[in-house]
């Protein structure tokens, strides 16, 4: 028997994106599979484009996904194309940041996600995206797709004179055109 | 019925390409805002068939007024130089307290009819053009009321549905709508999709519009029983396949389609003057 409101999405629109709050319904209830069901999404939008984080977390990524997910929410992460950044940003505080920092694999993928889905996700008129990093002096450019046959890109520049740092782990920067021709400086991360 | 296929992203276009030339399709449906980057022209020019145009990302229910007066005016570049058959978008939440949601949400039927009604006048207002609103393939039981929604949505703001006819089978699986509360709203509705679905990985089991499987038999038994109020003059049917795309797998749906309806009356136009 449930006793909270299930009656629409809406009655649930708070633990779609919350493994604590799911565990309050009953796992044999429609409302606790149509949860799961959105939870498995944020699940898969980490590491189906970030494997690599299987190897930190263990094959079902569960003592990553879980904690980050609390943190995010006790943060009020917006979970837009951010998302993976945010994931970086937690692991550089969790026990992981030894591992996370070993080899910069895991940043590389991270950023290019975050690109990637920058360009998939935004409606504005930018064209492309640049994510810089302290821990790195690579960038990274997502651009949003610019031929009806092509799709979206993403690059990773080793800039030969490299950019200052952003004052936070991750700044980033939005261009007009197809062309990286500026550094209009950093802008921080919106939660 | 004329039918057609979603093109979401350029590494199906050689695929879309061979589905028109071997007149397995009649126009094809762009997902528009993926496109807002490519020059309209170029867009126009990309297929030699009739275009409708899908909108994903305009979140007209969340968005404030510059944002989607702004997204209107590059919609209209497309809608312009490609003349579509029809525009349609989405009526879910994006988001919840400016959160994310990564699987959408369904609104509440009964308690944001008003507040969506007006979003809606203003959005078709905004746009300068009819819009066509897509059904939710409900999972909790509210959607239960989503027919009804529908039918005085379209009453009182002179909008569209774009009517999915496997989202209607879900909605049917998961929390019982009536395929019949659906009559009028099929009645009153020019344009379509149907797709695949598949279970959720748990139980109890409910079923998910996943655009990545073959159309399931209790979707083509609706389309069939369904079949007389669905077909009319002008009508449309977008095949949405967006996982899994295999060529071959997509004709044997697209024949199943095209077995149920017939040639196109427009095909039928066609093959009698090339005859």
């Amino acid at each position: 028997m449930l006793s909270l409101p299930s009656r629409t999405d809406r009655d649930l629109y708070p633990a779609l994106m919350s493994p604590v709050l799911c565990a309050n319904y009953p796992a044999d209830h429609k409302a606790f599979v149509r949860i799961d069901v959105s939870l498995r999404i944020y699940w898969h939008t980490l590491f189906d484009i970030c494997p690599e984080l299987l190897e930190l977390s263990g094959p079902d990524g569960m003592s990553i996904f879980r904690p980050f997910m609390a943190w995010a929410g006790e943060k009020k992460l917006a979970f837009d194309w951010s998302y993976y950044l945010w994931v970086y940003v937690w692991l550089r505080q969790s026990p992981f940041k030894e591992r996370l920092l070993a080899d910069d694999k895991y940043l590389r993928s991270i950023m290019a996600a975050s690109a990637a889905r920058w360009a998939i996700l935004d409606r504005g008129r930018d064209c492309g995206i640049v994510i810089g990093c302290a821990d790195t002096k690579n960038l990274v450019i997502g651009w949003k797709c610019r031929s009806v046959r092509l799709g979206r890109e993403i690059e990773l520049i080793e800039p030969e004179e490299p950019l200052p740092a952003p004052p936070d782990i991750f700044g980033y920067f939005t261009l007009q055109s197809f062309e990286l021709d500026i550094f209009p400086g950093w802008q921080s991360l919106a939660r | 019925m004329r039918l057609g296929f979603n093109f979401t992203l350029g590494d199906t276009y050689d695929m879309v390409q061979r589905l028109i030339a071997e007149r397995h399709i009649d126009y094809c449906e762009f997902l528009i805002d993926n496109f807002f980057c490519v020059d309209p022209n170029e867009l126009a020019k990309a297929f030699d068939c009739p275009i409708g145009l899908h909108i994903m990302y305009s979140k007209f229910l969340e968005a404030d007024r510059p944002t989607l007066v702004d997204f209107a005016a590059r919609l209209r570049d497309y809608i312009d130089a490609l003349n579509p058959i029809y525009v349609s978008d989405h009526i879910l939440r994006f988001s919840h307290e400016g959160r994310a949601f990564f699987h959408l949400g369904e609104i509440d039927y009964s308690t944001e009819y008003e507040f969506v009604r007006d979003k809606v006048l203003q959005w078709q207002e905004i746009v300068g053009q009819r819009i066509h609103f897509e059904n939710y393939p409900s999972i909790m039981d509210g959607g239960r009321e989503a027919p009804a929604f529908f039918e005085r949505l379209m009453k009182e703001t002179g909008a569209g549905v774009l009517f999915d006819a496997s989202n209607a089978v879900c909605s049917n699986r998961n929390c019982g709508t009536p395929f019949e509360a659906w009559r009028n709203v099929i009645a009153g509705a020019q344009h379509f999709h149907v797709a695949g679905y598949r279970q959720s990985l748990i139980e109890p089991f409910i079923s998910l519009d996943t655009h990545a499987e073959a159309l399931a038999p209790d979707t083509m038994s609706f389309l069939e029983n369904f079949r007389s109020v669905f077909d009319k003059p002008g009508a449309t049917m977008t095949y949405e396949r967006d996982d899994q795309i295999e060529f071959d797998d997509i004709v044997a749906d697209l024949k199943l389609l095209r077995n149920l309806f017939g040639v196109a009356e427009e095909r039928r136009h066609d093959l009698a003057v090339s005859a």
